[in-house]
C-alpha cells in the first residue's frame, strides 16, 4: 500500500531548507523522511523496513561531507542500488567530478532552482530507477 | 804663359760653382775673402742658435700644455721648416753673389799682373762684359730668389694659419661629440638605475649586455658576473608545474627570433634557486630591418598574484555562503505564493513577490561574482559540443521571451538557413544570448524591437543583437566591458544590473576564440529608426578547442535542460 507513495529521504544540515523540502515534498505527493545530518541518516537507513526511492543529499554537512557519505553507503549492496542527488550551493571544482564518479545521479545548484522544478526531477529519477 | 793665361780665364767663367774658389789663384789670399767665411760661420751660427732657440720654445710649450702637444709640434715643426728654408735661400744667394764678386775680382788682379799683353784690351772688353753679365745674374737671381720667398713665405704662412683653424675646429667638434655621448651614457644610466622593473638587454644570441640595478635585485645576480653570459642560462625559467622552460620557448628567444613584443607571466629562478613570479615584457631591437638583439623589461608580481588568488577564494566562499541563506528565502518565498501556506490575498501575494525578486536578484549577483571569479582564476572549462544554433537560440528566447513580453517588446530571430553543427560549449554560449538578450531588453523601452541575426561569414559564425534602446554613450564605449562598469545613462534608468554581464560575455567569447564588438547610437534626439546598440560576436566555425579544468560556468547546469 505505502509503496505507491514514493519516498524520498533528505540529508540536509540546514534546518529551514531542510523543513521547507519537506513541506514541498508532502504537498506533492512523496514521502519524506527528513534526517539533518549524515549519521541520523545512515542510522535511519540501517532501521528502515523499506529503503527509500531516492535520497536528496546536500554536499556540505555538519558531520560529513557527500563524498564521505557516499563512501557509506557503498557499504551495503541494497543501498547502492538508491538513486543519489545531490542538492548543493558548494560547486567547487573536484566536488562535483568526485560525486559523480561516486555513484550520484545529479549535481544541482540549490540557489538555482525552485523547489517546483526540483519535484518532478526528483520523480523523473524515481521513475527511471525503477524501469 | 800667355795661352796659360788666356785659358785660365775662360775656366774660371765657365764656373760659378764655390768650388771654383779654391782652384782660383792660391798665391794672391784676399783679406777680402777671409772676413766673407767669418761673415759665413757667423750666420751659420746665428742660423743655428735660432733654430735651436725655436725648439726651445716649442718644446716648453708643449711641455706646458700636454692637451696641445699635436698641435705645437706640428707649428713648431712648421716654423723650424720654414725659418730653415728661408735662411738657407739667403745663405745659398749670398754665396753666389760672393762668386760673383771674386770672380771679378780675380780678373782685375789677372789683368793687372798681364799689363802690355797684346790682347789686353779685348782681355779688358772680355772682363767688362763677363762683369756686367755677373752683376745682372746676381740681381736677377737675387730678385727671383726673394720674390719666391715672399710668395713661398706667404702660402706657407696662409696654409700654416689655415691648418690651425682647421685644427682647433676638429679638436672642438671632436670635444664636442665627445661630451654629447658622455652627456647620453650619464642619461642612460642614470634612467636604467632609477627604473623599477629589471630590464635586460641581450645581443642577438642572447648573451647579456646591460643588466639593470633592478634586475640584480630580481635575480640576486650581480651585472658584472652575467654581463657576456647567456641569458636563458643566467636566469632560467619555470612553469607553473615546476617544468623548465626551454630556451625555444623563452619569451626572449621569441623576441629575437620572430620580432615581435612577447607580453607574459613567467616564474623566474634567482641566483640561489628562489623563485619569483614575474610579469615579462620582450622586445626584439631592430635596426634596418635586422634583429640585432632584444630588451627585456621584467617585475615582482609574486604579491599581486598572492591578492588575486586571496581575492579569487574570497569570492568563491563568499558566494557559497550567501547561497545558502539565499536559497531558504527563495523556497519559503515560492511555497508562500504557491499557496502552500494557504492562500494569500493579493497583497500579501505582491510582498511576497518583492522579496522574491529581490531575491533572484541576489541570487544572480552571486552567481556572477562566482563564474567571473573562476574565470579570472582559469579554472572554467570548455567543453565543446556539436550545437545546433537554432535550437540553442530558440531556447534562449523562450526563456527572455518572459521578460521582453511584460514589456511588449517584439522578438525578431534570424538565422542562417544552411548552418551546420557548430561545435561549441552550449553552456557557456547560451549564457551569452542570455545576457545580450536580457540587456538588450532590459535597455530598450516597452514597446522597443529586439532582433538576432546569426550568420556565417568567411570561417565564422557571427552573431548579432540589436536593439533600438537606449544605446551607449560614446563615452562609455572603451569601459563597457569592464567589471562593475555600467553605461552612465542606462544606471538612471535601470538600477538593476551589476556590471558583471558584458565583462563575463567578452570573457566567455575571447576564451571560446572568437572576438565580441558593438555599434550604438545613443541620445534621445536621435529618429527612432537610428537610435540603439547592436552587439556583434564571432566564433569559429570550425568549433572551440576544449579545455579541461575543472569547473564549467554553472556546476549546477552540467545535467539541467
Amino acid at each position: 500500500m505505502s509503496k505507491q507513495k514514493p519516498t524520498i529521504m533528505i540529508v540536509e544540515d540546514e534546518w529551514l531548507l531542510l523543513q521547507a523540502i519537506s513541506k514541498k515534498l508532502e504537498l506533492n505527493g512523496i514521502t519524506a523522511i527528513p534526517c539533518s545530518s549524515g549519521k541520523e541518516a545512515i542510522g535511519c537507513l540501517d532501521n528502515l523496513s523499506e529503503l527509500p526511492d531516492a535520497i536528496w543529499l546536500d554536499y556540505q554537512l555538519k558531520d560529513m561531507d557527500g563524498i564521505e557519505f557516499l563512501g557509506r553507503l557503498k557499504k551495503k549492496e541494497t543501498w547502492t542500488q538508491i538513486p543519489v542527488i545531490v542538492v548543493s550551493n558548494s560547486a567547487s571544482e573536484n566536488k562535483i567530478n568526485n560525486m559523480l564518479a561516486l555513484g550520484a545521479k545529479r549535481y544541482l545548484l540549490k540557489a538555482e532552482y525552485r523547489l517546483d522544478e526540483l519535484i518532478p526531477i526528483m520523480k523523473q529519477f524515481i521513475e527511471e530507477n525503477k524501469s | 804663359m800667355d795661352s796659360q793665361n788666356s785659358q785660365s780665364v775662360p775656366q774660371s767663367i765657365g764656373k760659378i760653382l764655390p768650388e771654383s774658389i779654391n782652384n782660383v789663384n792660391p798665391p794672391f789670399p784676399s783679406k777680402k775673402n777671409s772676413t766673407k767665411i767669418k761673415d759665413k760661420l757667423l750666420l751659420i751660427a746665428g742660423f743655428s742658435a735660432f733654430t735651436i732657440a725655436l725648439l726651445c720654445i716649442f718644446f716648453y710649450l708643449s711641455f706646458l700644455s700636454s692637451n696641445l702637444t699635436i698641435r705645437f709640434f706640428i707649428i713648431g715643426a712648421t716654423v723650424i721648416i720654414v725659418s730653415n728654408t728661408v735662411v738657407a735661400i739667403l745663405l745659398f744667394s749670398k754665396k753666389t753673389t760672393e762668386s760673383a764678386v771674386r770672380t771679378n775680382e780675380e780678373i782685375e788682379i789677372n789683368a793687372k799682373n798681364n799689363q802690355g799683353h797684346k790682347f789686353d784690351g779685348e782681355k779688358r772688353d772680355d772682363n767688362g762684359q763677363s762683369s756686367k753679365y755677373f752683376d745682372e745674374t746676381t740681381e736677377k737671381l737675387k730678385a727671383s730668389y726673394f720674390e719666391d720667398l715672399e710668395e713661398k713665405i706667404q702660402d706657407k704662412t696662409k696654409a700654416l694659419a689655415q691648418r690651425i683653424v682647421e685644427l682647433n675646429f676638429e679638436h672642438k667638434k671632436s670635444k664636442e661629440a665627445e661630451e654629447k655621448a658622455l652627456i647620453e651614457q650619464a642619461k642612460e644610466e642614470a634612467t636604467l638605475t632609477s627604473i623599477g622593473e629589471g630590464v635586460v638587454v641581450t645581443d642577438p644570441e642572447g648573451k647579456i649586455l646591460v643588466f639593470n640595478h633592478a634586475a640584480e635585485q630580481l635575480t640576486n645576480w650581480i651585472a658584472s658576473e652575467v654581463v657576456g653570459r647567456f641569458w636563458f642560462e643566467t636566469v632560467p625559467a619555470m612553469y607553473e608545474n615546476g617544468g623548465l622552460i626551454s630556451r625555444i620557448d623563452r619569451d626572449m628567444y621569441k623576441a629575437l627570433t620572430t620580432g615581435k613584443k612577447v607580453f607574459a607571466e613567467s616564474i623566474y629562478l634567482q641566483k640561489g634557486a628562489r623563485k619569483i613570479t614575474v610579469a615579462i615584457t620582450a622586445t626584439p631591437i631592430i635596426f634596418k630591418n635586422q634583429i640585432i638583439g632584444a630588451v627585456e623589461v621584467f617585475r615582482d608580481i609574486s604579491h599581486e598574484k598572492e591578492i588575486d588568488r586571496m581575492k579569487t577564494e574570497f569570492i568563491s566562499l563568499a558566494s557559497h555562503q550567501l547561497r545558502t541563506p539565499l536559497s531558504a528565502v527563495k523556497w519559503f518565498c515560492e511555497m508562500l505564493l504557491n499557496g502552500d501556506a494557504g492562500e494569500l490575498n493579493t497583497e500579501q501575494k505582491e510582498y511576497a513577490q518583492n522579496v522574491s525578486d529581490s531575491n533572484e536578484r541576489m541570487i544572480s549577483l552571486v552567481n556572477s561574482l562566482l563564474n567571473i571569479s573562476r574565470i579570472e582564476s582559469g579554472r572554467i572549462i570548455i567543453d565543446p559540443k556539436p550545437t545546433n544554433m537554432n535550437e540553442l537560440i530558440s531556447g534562449v528566447v523562450k526563456e527572455i521571451k518572459v521578460k521582453s513580453d511584460a514589456k511588449k517588446q517584439q522578438i525578431i530571430v534570424s538565422v542562417h538557413s544552411d548552418l551546420p553543427l557548430i561545435n561549441i560549449d552550449p553552456q557557456l554560449i547560451r549564457e551569452v544570448y542570455i545576457n545580450l538578450l536580457t540587456n538588450a531588453s532590459k535597455y530598450t523601452p516597452s514597446g522597443g524591437e529586439i532582433s538576432v541575426f546569426i550568420s556565417k561569414k568567411d570561417d565564422k559564425l557571427i552573431s548579432q543583437v540589436s536593439d533600438n534602446g537606449y544605446g551607449i554613450p560614446k563615452k562609455d564605449s572603451d569601459k563597457i566591458f569592464q567589471k562593475f562598469y555600467r553605461g552612465e545613462n542606462i544606471i538612471k534608468i535601470e538600477t538593476d544590473g551589476n556590471g558583471l554581464g558584458l565583462y563575463l560575455v567578452k570573457a566567455i567569447i575571447e576564451s571560446s576564440g572568437g572576438s565580441i564588438w558593438f555599434e550604438s547610437n545613443e541620445g534621445t534626439g536621435l529618429p527612432a529608426g537610428r537610435q540603439g546598440t547592436s552587439f556583434y560576436f564571432s566564433l569559429p566555425l570550425s568549433g572551440t578547442e576544449a579545455k579541461k579544468v575543472k569547473v564549467t560556468l554553472n556546476s549546477s547546469n552540467v545535467y539541467n535542460k
